[in-house]
């Protein structure tokens, strides 16, 4: 009898179905979760814009244009210039860098640390968790604005000051979802088991926890982006944020953008605009995510 | 019951003694000095050292920190949080103007959210992936995405320019003139409130959608109970408590969110105060306002948990 | 308009006269509409609305130094001699009647108006003059007076009978008379301060035209008529009320919409811009070039801005000319002048001053002379440093941006890092870490002293921590120096100084927008937003 060679390797609990290629995942997902698909590529389209904004932009967002100050959207400035004669297209454009800079950098760096935090917080237990558990209530406590407006009047306005001021408030928000996953693996049999086998501390999380955390991981780093964009232009409106001349779409939104509104709107509507998308297409691709991650809520 | 509530009320005390630690600690760490605001005025003024040394030894600026950690703790367990750097009145007068208004504003744009995010998100669980799904999504993501301020200032600057509008620069009280009271806050409230709505809409659908699944759901719907009946009476009753809690906490955070709003709005209440605080490095303001808002923050959550384990008959026959 | 004459002249020469005098009489009846017009006769009541940027700490004016402070509490208060609101920089009486100066300059003799009551009834005497002055002079313990060094030349204040305030002088003082005429050196009354010399940080007694009525922090600020007041038919408003509101944008609003008729600071000139387009006449634009310049002042104590070439690159590379004109519409910043006033008595003249560095109008030959200076300092290729800033946007962040533009072109980066005030301050006035600062100057009048006080050693206002001993020499001889010629010249010196060496650079001079509702008569916007604030002939032409 000839042995079928494909079936060689396969284990009792591979699934049935072919396993799907990348692509055939991704179109799947498309299929399934349109919106998520539409927040993916507003989120791309950004990325690319953020990444190439020295080729793509028109002009350098510093250069001050005296002879054009408060021009109307036309042929030579696609959105106008500003009151310094600036070109409002290409200050979007670099805004997207640090938009998304201060974004990913925030959430990244705060879902990280809380995770961890979380992990450790579940998995050594007792005291530990004890303490851990009250240092992130003390944290939750402070509303997020308030904590982040503080943290950045200690450092300064300045952008990675920003990002410090926006990832500590995240820190205990990703600890307690990871930690609430964190315990629930724990109680798994198959943990119980991997440590009677003789399996060390960093074996177990590392092959065990860590992976089965991620889901929840990335969920709260996918929602909490959409929040570091907001709160990075929240915290450059109230002038903590970054400095003068940086084309930051929050410090294009501060100070006079209202008194020049209908001299000239386009100055205080496109920034807006462009966070709004920003943090929409985090939001759908996020929530999309969850929903797919989810296995409560996947499918029908 | 009772020994889950003990034990809840113990553990407030460490947070609380926490977060007045932290908050004291951060506003010593700020760069800057009251004294020397108050002194220079509003540009460079003349400021003679002598009077700077004065002031400060007035304020209890001089002594050990930990003097003044302790000094502060003893007052607020008194109920008493010191006088403004600032201004030199009782912090609790301070707060006591402002937060009527901030208090108001908070409870109507629960009030507002709850009343279209609980329905907006049921119906958007029934009818899953449907184009009224979709759109509910869209309109509630999108909400939550434009950033509050820029709202504020967009509705600002329609209604001065289109019909000659001026925000409101006094606060009437409701019970002295609900019309006057009304057309000041309406915007305020409208520009807080869809936010949170957003965030009810979206956590409303999907606990309901979990919810949807779980199988005495299922074993009502196998009974033949019309569809209507299953989900109010099964449904909504157990997803309401993951809402509530996010109620609950959305509301606690509020105070503190209305920050920008209230900038923008130019309200007199808590949230500006405080940014207003910092700023001028008035600690006893900053301290007590972050030591109460973080006590709202913690009572609420306490309330929650409570409820939870009133309302879930699975608590509460464990 | 001449009527025929009926009879030949030379026989009627009564009759002509008489005619004549008709005639004339006639003319004038006919103009009278014409100049009762023009000379509008004030109406009586009505609450004047007006909007207000910020809280003051306190209300006392002898210890703060904020707009916030004296827009509020002014009309409440009488001084002893104030400006004259229709003829700056004329110094006229308020509660003194007359005045008389000694030959030696060190004697200054007032007489107060007999018949004046503050606000509770009581009589104000020269002993309540005395007590609030010194109070401001020789302030007791624990109790601030801003102003305090001004009055350094004062040994005594003496009231010798009930209308009589002497003040004895330890050497002469030029600007004496100028600084007692501060609006912030209010009258208390004496039996006040004795009980608690803090008593009017949070109470308003005084006894100008208008009493006080009501204070609700962060938010309203109320006065009413005093009927009492000791010049009579004055004021002509029922009362004040002040919104207090620190966005611009809705203070701007507030105009917009009727809700508030004035702002008595300032606005950006777009929202004055706005205003007037759409309500047209029935608003007004007072401009009023202000006695208040925005500057950068240099860390003299740290390299490499200890080196003299350096600064004056620095100060060279900045073309004034151009900065007035962009950030006049967006800031308001306007004149090119030097450490006092352009166009005040004691500006230096145009000529002069263009031969300073940094004040040419040739910005080519500028820069070329800026990059030598770098080059012979040993930065051929320019070099990077960090510009400190306070984070309001107008002018504060406007003013960097354009310099920082104008650096750049003579090969200096420069890392703009603004600051909250507190920061800002505190880095510029009492730690100096700093390498370059923004740091403006704003004075109720064009004094010489209290502009000129900041470039002598040890001042507290001296950020750049530079001392020159001419130059202190030179400002202590203005200060004592009677004849205006010769403090002229003083000051000229002292100026031309200064700017050679670059201790300073003075960026521009403000020119302020008050905008108002043509309702509200008879206010005549000073130089400043300090004086001028006692509305006391102010009337409003409806409600």
């Amino acid at each position: 009898m000839a042995v079928d060679s494909s079936l060689i390797g396969a284990s009792a609990t591979a699934p049935l179905a072919a396993r799907l290629t990348w692509p055939e995942q991704v179109s799947g997902f498309v299929r399934a979760k349109p919106l998520g698909a539409v927040g993916a590529i507003i989120i791309l389209i950004m990325l690319l814009v953020a990444v190439l904004a020295h080729a793509l932009a028109p002009y350098d967002p510093y250069l001050a244009d005296y002879g054009a100050q408060f021009a109307r959207p036309a042929a030579d400035h696609w959105l106008g210039t500003d009151e310094f004669g600036r070109d409002v297209l290409s200050r979007i454009m670099y805004g997207a860098r640090i938009a998304l800079f201060v974004g990913f950098a925030a959430s990244f760096a705060g879902c990280s640390l809380g995770a961890a935090l979380g992990v450790v917080s579940a998995y050594c237990g007792g005291t530990v968790d004890l303490l851990l558990e009250r240092a992130m209530d003390i944290l939750l406590a402070f509303p997020q604005l308030i904590l982040a407006l503080a943290v950045a009047s200690i450092l300064g306005p300045a952008v990675p000051n920003v990002v410090i001021a926006v990832a500590i408030p995240i820190i205990p928000r990703a600890a307690r979802v990871v930690r609430a996953t964190a315990l629930s693996i724990k109680e798994n049999q198959y943990v119980e088991a991997a440590h009677g086998l003789g399996a060390s501390h960093y074996r177990v999380v590392a092959q065990h926890l860590l992976p089965n955390v991620f889901a929840p991981y990335l969920i709260i780093l996918t929602a909490q982006l959409g929040t570091a964009i907001l709160a990075e232009a929240a915290l450059s409106y109230l002038g903590l944020g970054a400095a003068e001349p940086t084309p930051s779409w929050g410090l294009m939104l501060s100070g006079s953008a209202p008194s020049y509104a209908e001299k000239a709107p386009w100055i205080g509507l496109f920034p807006g605009i462009a966070i709004s998308l920003a943090v929409f297409g985090f939001s759908l691709f996020g929530d999309s995510l969850r929903d797919a991650l989810d296995p409560k809520l996947r499918g029908k | 019951m009772r020994t889950y509530l003990a034990k809840r009320l113990l553990l407030i005390v460490p947070t609380l003694f926490g977060v007045a630690a932290v908050v004291f600690l951060i506003m010593r760490v700020i760069p800057g000095d009251v004294t020397l605001l108050i002194l220079g005025g509003d540009q460079t003024g003349r400021i003679d050292p002598q009077q700077l040394a004065a002031m400060r030894h007035q304020l209890g600026l001089d002594q050990p920190i930990a003097v003044q950690f302790g000094t502060w703790l003893w007052g607020v367990l008194r109920l008493d949080f010191g006088t403004s750097l600032w201004t030199g009145q009782p912090v609790i007068e301070e707060v006591l103007i402002r937060l009527p208004l901030s208090l108001e504003v908070a409870i109507l744009a629960t009030i507002v959210s709850v009343l279209l995010a609980i329905p907006l998100g049921m119906v958007a669980a029934v009818r899953q992936d449907s184009w009224v799904d979709y759109v509910i999504r869209v309109v509630s993501i999108g909400g939550q995405a434009i950033p509050s301020f820029w709202v504020g200032i967009l509705v600002i600057l329609f209604l001065v320019i289109y019909f000659g509008w001026g925000p409101p620069l006094e606060f009437t009280p409701p019970w002295v003139d609900p019309w006057a009271n009304f057309q000041q806050l309406v915007w305020p409230v409208a520009t807080v409130g869809y936010r949170y709505a957003a965030v009810t809409t979206r956590m409303t659908r999907s606990t309901v959608l979990e919810v949807l699944r779980e199988d005495y759901i299922r074993t009502a719907w196998a009974k033949g109970l019309r569809e209507r009946a299953v989900v109010i009476r099964h449904a909504l009753k157990n997803a309401m408590l993951p809402v509530i809690t996010l109620v609950g906490t959305e509301f606690a955070f509020l105070i503190g969110g209305l920050v920008v709003t209230e900038t923008v709005f130019t309200l007199n209440g808590v949230g500006r105060f405080v940014v207003d605080a910092v700023a001028h490095r008035d600690y006893p303001v900053v301290q007590a306002l972050v030591f109460l808002i973080a006590l709202c923050f913690v009572v609420v959550n306490l309330l929650i948990d409570l409820t939870y384990a009133w309302f879930d008959p699975r608590i509460r026959y464990h | 308009m001449a009527a025929p004459i009926p009879a030949p002249m030379r026989h009627r020469p009564l009759f002509v006269s008489l005619v004549a005098l008709t005639l004339l009489l006639a003319s004038l009846v006919a103009a009278w509409p014409a100049a009762v017009q023009a000379a509008d006769t004030p109406r009586r009541g009505g609450v004047l609305l007006a909007v207000i940027g910020a809280d003051p700490p306190s209300l006392d004016p002898h210890q703060e130094s904020t707009f916030a402070n004296i827009e509020l509490v002014a009309p409440l208060y009488s001084t002893l001699l104030q400006l004259d609101p229709y003829h700056y920089p004329k110094i006229i009486g308020d509660l003194a009647t007359e005045w008389k100066i000694s030959p030696d300059g060190l004697t200054y003799t007032f007489k107060l108006h007999p018949d004046v009551k503050f606000h509770d009834g009581s009589p104000l005497t020269a002993a309540d003059v005395k007590a609030s002055y010194d109070k401001i002079i020789f302030p007791p313990q624990g109790v601030r007076s801003v102003r305090k060094n001004a009055y350094t030349a004062v040994a005594q204040v003496e009231a010798p009978d009930a209308t009589t305030v002497v003040f004895k002088l330890k050497f002469p003082s030029a600007s004496l008379m100028a600084n007692l005429a501060s609006p912030w050196n209010v009258i208390f009354p004496k039996k006040y301060l004795d009980q608690d010399v803090n008593y009017f940080k949070t109470h308003a007694i005084g006894s100008g035209p208008f009493k006080f009525k009501g204070y609700t922090r962060g938010s309203t600020f109320e006065g009413e008529r005093n009927p009492a007041y000791f010049v009579k038919d004055r004021p002509y408003l029922d009362g004040y009320k002040f919104y207090i509101s620190p966005e611009t944008s809705v203070r701007a609003a507030a105009i917009r919409s009727g809700r508030a008729y004035i702002e008595f600071r300032n606005l950006p000139n777009a929202e004055v811009d706005a205003i007037k387009k759409q309500l047209g006449d029935k608003v007004a634009v007072q401009e009023t070039p202000m006695t208040g310049e925005w500057g950068i002042s240099i860390n003299n104590t740290k390299k490499p801005f200890n080196d003299v070439r350096v600064r004056k690159a620095l100060t060279l590379g900045i073309d004034r000319y151009t900065m007035g004109k962009v950030l006049y519409p967006l800031t308001g910043l306007r004149f090119v002048g030097g450490l006092m006033r352009p166009g005040s008595e004691w500006g230096m003249p145009q000529a002069e001053l263009e031969k300073l560095p940094g004040f040419g109008r040739d910005i080519e030959k500028n820069r070329a002379e800026a990059k030598k200076l770098l080059a012979e300092a040993g930065y051929p290729n320019g070099f990077k440093l960090e510009l400190k800033n306070r984070n309001v946007k107008l002018p504060y962040q406007d003013f960097a941006v354009f310099l920082i533009g104008e650096w750049r072109k003579i090969g200096i980066e420069v890392e703009h890092r603004p600051l909250e005030t507190a920061a800002w301050f505190s880095d510029g006035q009492d730690t100096g870490n700093f390498e370059l600062i923004v740091s403006p100057t704003v004075e109720f009048m064009d004094d010489p002293d209290q502009f000129l006080g900041r470039y002598a050693t040890g001042s507290t206002q001296n950020w750049g921590r530079y001392s020159d001993p001419q130059v202190d020499d030179l400002f202590s001889r203005q200060a004592r120096s009677l004849d205006p010629v010769e403090r002229k010249k003083l000051i000229n010196q002292m100026e031309k100084r200064v700017l050679d060496n670059a201790y300073f650079m003075p960026g521009l001079w403000w020119s302020r927008n008050l905008v108002h509702w043509t309702k509200v008569k008879n206010y005549i916007a000073p130089p400043n937003h300090y004086t001028n604030q006692k509305l006391q002939d102010v009337w409003l032409s409806e409600d």
